[in-house]
């Protein structure tokens, strides 16, 4: 189990952000590439278990005793959700700033970058981001308090 | 195009997220919350000056948002309707805050409290100002979650059980109303419903045929009924309702069951008005959708007018006579719909009896926000709210029985208060139309009313004998009322009275909505589907 999760975890990471980059003009999206990057960590979590992403990956300790809620990782995904609600409501208020209306998206083409060339900046990727935040956090708070019952 | 059709809901979801970014300060937390709803009373009101009532309005506006023109996008729309409802909203939103905030404990409170209420008014907002068939199941939704999670708020076992019951039954609702919508998308090839209305006017001009919209329609009337609590979907209120917080339970009596009101309204009226279906079911034989929506919407009105005046006079406790309560007064609503589908569209009575079921609307809604409020203020102060175990109020509080007066005077229908003014327009209807079409449904719809309205006198007094006057039981003696709690239900009861001596500018602005309601080709117009440029 540990030596699958070793190998698929950072397969699944990979291909979530190459589905949320690219989901204003193909399939993906914000959404789908939460849910596959909640995936990943909760493979993570059953190989090992609740507590391994704070011993084992940022090598801190674990407060034992604490509720789930107090715990340092929930507490994180919180902020996640909420930082990606900010991301969302931000990038829909942007448009009316600058006279346009809600939740209008625009795109610039950068050229000369190097290795890509060319690259296809959309504002939809905002929106997007907030999405992808909202996903993980909420996902994975409920995951983790569900399972630590 | 102007911002402020669409500022009410940016107002609402920015204070969700102010009110969850700052749960770790309780004392912050409140105030935000409070001033979010303050916020949201001022854009409402804003927005309905300017663009509706105001001596410069246009009457109605659009949000394309994003930018992508209707019928592409999803398209927001604030018409006379939607202003009426919005601003039932804002009234009975301020009151609900103001009052939890001195009423649910602050462990609660910190528990999502604020967030999820500004998403309830997310909700209802979004229901309220959407003018696409699919975002109106997308603010459904919204609403539904939010309520989920307030029934099931205390987290005792009835509370989870009322809850699961309430989500058992709504996510039936929910694949119905998803069904409906799809059967008219395949049926008119369109989710707007300024769209919707020309295409079912003119349907040889886009090659659809309209008939199954009747039977599409009929599945929608049965998940809006679901909303509002229509008999027989009544069966989810009264135990949905004991158990979400009170001021919560004035949130979904006066508001939340009339998005599903405002549904039926908006769809059948101002969409499904423009088509000509024959129908032809044992029994209904009619022209349009309406002389369908006629007979059963008026059966089921009459019926929840019975089932709920009977339920209320049987029960003990204070929320649940007022739940059953509840029941009844939409059936009050409901009536008055049906007698307008039934009248000659070219006549005036069709919107006389909307405005009538609209004054009705307003005038539960504030009479029910105050009465679960006091129910909540007498609970907090005794710690019961069985009948049986009340009494005397009246001498313990002065203030806050005379305010509970003044609701049951106005659920009576006692002049000059708004609920006079709601039963007399609701008669009104039904009287003109059993004279325009004297029928024996039309007549069995009268004497319902007529058995309510007795029926409303009999609990109205119940509670009054039994809770306020007397002699005070030992949970009354001992019992001190909160003031915060008790201006805020004053402040009701001054509405109440207020709203019901100066009626005549309520009854205009009823007649606005009402007409706004019954006019599908202004609200194509307005849309910006008629060779206008939806700005």
């Amino acid at each position: 189990m540990r030596t699958t999760a070793r190998v698929t975890v950072p397969i699944v990471l990979v291909v979530s952000i190459s589905l949320f980059l690219q989901g204003h003009n193909l399939p993906g999206g914000g959404f789908i590439g939460g849910v596959l990057t909640t995936a990943a960590f909760v493979l993570i979590y059953v190989a090992y278990d609740l507590d391994y992403l704070e011993s084992g990956v940022l090598g801190r300790e674990v407060e034992p005793g604490t509720s789930i809620f107090e715990h340092r990782t929930v507490t994180a995904y919180r902020r996640t959700l909420l930082a990606g609600l900010v991301v969302v409501l931000g990038s829909g208020v942007a448009g009316i700033l600058i006279g346009d209306p809600f939740l209008t998206q625009g795109y610039v083409h950068l050229e000369g970058v190097p290795i890509y060339h060319e690259v296809e900046l959309a504002s939809a990727l905002a929106f997007d981001l907030g999405v992808y935040l909202v996903v993980v956090g909420s996902l994975l708070t409920i995951v983790s308090v569900v399972s630590s019952e | 195009m102007s911002v402020l059709v669409i500022a009410p809901l940016l107002v609402a979801v920015t204070a969700a997220v102010l009110t969850l970014a700052l749960g770790r300060r309780p004392r912050v937390q409140r105030a935000t919350s409070v001033a979010g709803v303050v916020g949201y009373v001022g854009v409402v009101s804003a927005a309905v000056w300017a663009l509706v009532l105001g001596p410069a309005a246009p009457g109605a506006a659009v949000y394309q948002v994003g930018g992508w023109p209707a019928p592409f996008g999803i398209t927001l729309v604030l018409d006379g309707l939607s202003a009426f409802m919005l601003t039932i909203a804002a009234g009975v939103g301020v009151a609900s805050i103001l009052f939890s905030v001195r009423y649910v404990t602050p462990v609660n409170q910190r528990v999502y409290y604020h967030p999820l209420f500004h998403m309830l008014l997310v909700g209802v907002t979004g229901s309220f100002l959407t003018g696409d068939l699919f975002n109106l199941f997308v603010w459904f939704e919204v609403m539904l979650i939010v309520s989920y999670v307030f029934v099931a708020f205390y987290g005792t076992d009835h509370a989870t059980a009322a809850s699961f019951r309430y989500l058992v039954m709504n996510v039936f609702g929910s694949a119905l109303m998803l069904v409906a919508v799809g059967g008219l998308y395949a049926t008119t090839g369109t989710l707007n419903m300024a769209d919707m209305a020309r295409r079912l006017a003119t349907p040889e001009a886009y090659g659809i045929d309209p008939a199954p919209v009747v039977g599409l329609s009929a599945l929608l009337l049965a998940v809006f009924a679901l909303k509002a609590g229509l008999v027989p979907f009544q069966l989810w209120v009264p135990a949905a309702y004991a158990a979400a917080p009170t001021p919560i339970t004035a949130m979904f009596a006066g508001v939340t069951k009339k998005v599903g009101m405002y549904a039926i309204v908006r769809l059948y009226f101002t969409v499904f008005a423009a088509a000509t279906v024959p129908v032809d079911l044992p029994g209904i034989t009619a022209a349009s959708p309406l002389g369908f929506l006629a007979p059963t919407l008026g059966a089921m009105g009459a019926a929840s007018v019975l089932v709920g005046g009977f339920g209320a006079v049987g029960q003990d406790r204070l929320g649940g006579l007022f739940a059953y309560s509840s029941i009844g007064q939409v059936g009050f609503i409901a009536v008055p719909v049906a007698v307008a589908a039934a009248a000659d569209p070219a006549g005036t009575l069709r919107g006389v009896a909307v405005a009538a079921a609209l004054v009705f609307a307003l005038h539960h809604a504030l009479a029910k926000g105050l009465l679960f409020l006091s129910a909540a203020a007498v609970e907090d102060a005794t710690n019961t709210d069985r009948l049986r175990d009340l009494g005397g109020i009246a001498g313990r509080s002065p203030v806050l029985s005379g305010a509970v007066f003044v609701g049951l005077l106005s659920l009576i229908g006692l002049p000059p208060l708004t609920g006079f003014f709601g039963k007399f327009l609701a008669f009104d209807a039904a009287v003109r139309g059993l004279a325009s079409g004297p029928g024996a449904l039309s007549a069995l719809a009268l004497v319902a009313l007529l058995l309510g309205a007795v029926l409303t006198i009999l609990y109205a007094t119940r509670v009054w004998v039994g809770g306020f006057w007397g002699r005070e039981t030992t949970a009354v003696e001992t019992a001190t009322v909160e003031s915060g709690q008790v201006a805020v239900v004053a402040a009701l009861a001054a509405t109440v009275v207020l709203v019901g001596v100066g009626f005549d500018p309520i009854y205009r602005f009823a007649e606005t909505a009402a007409t706004a309601a019954l006019d599908g080709e202004g609200y194509v117009d307005v849309v910006g589907l008629n060779g206008g440029d939806g700005a």
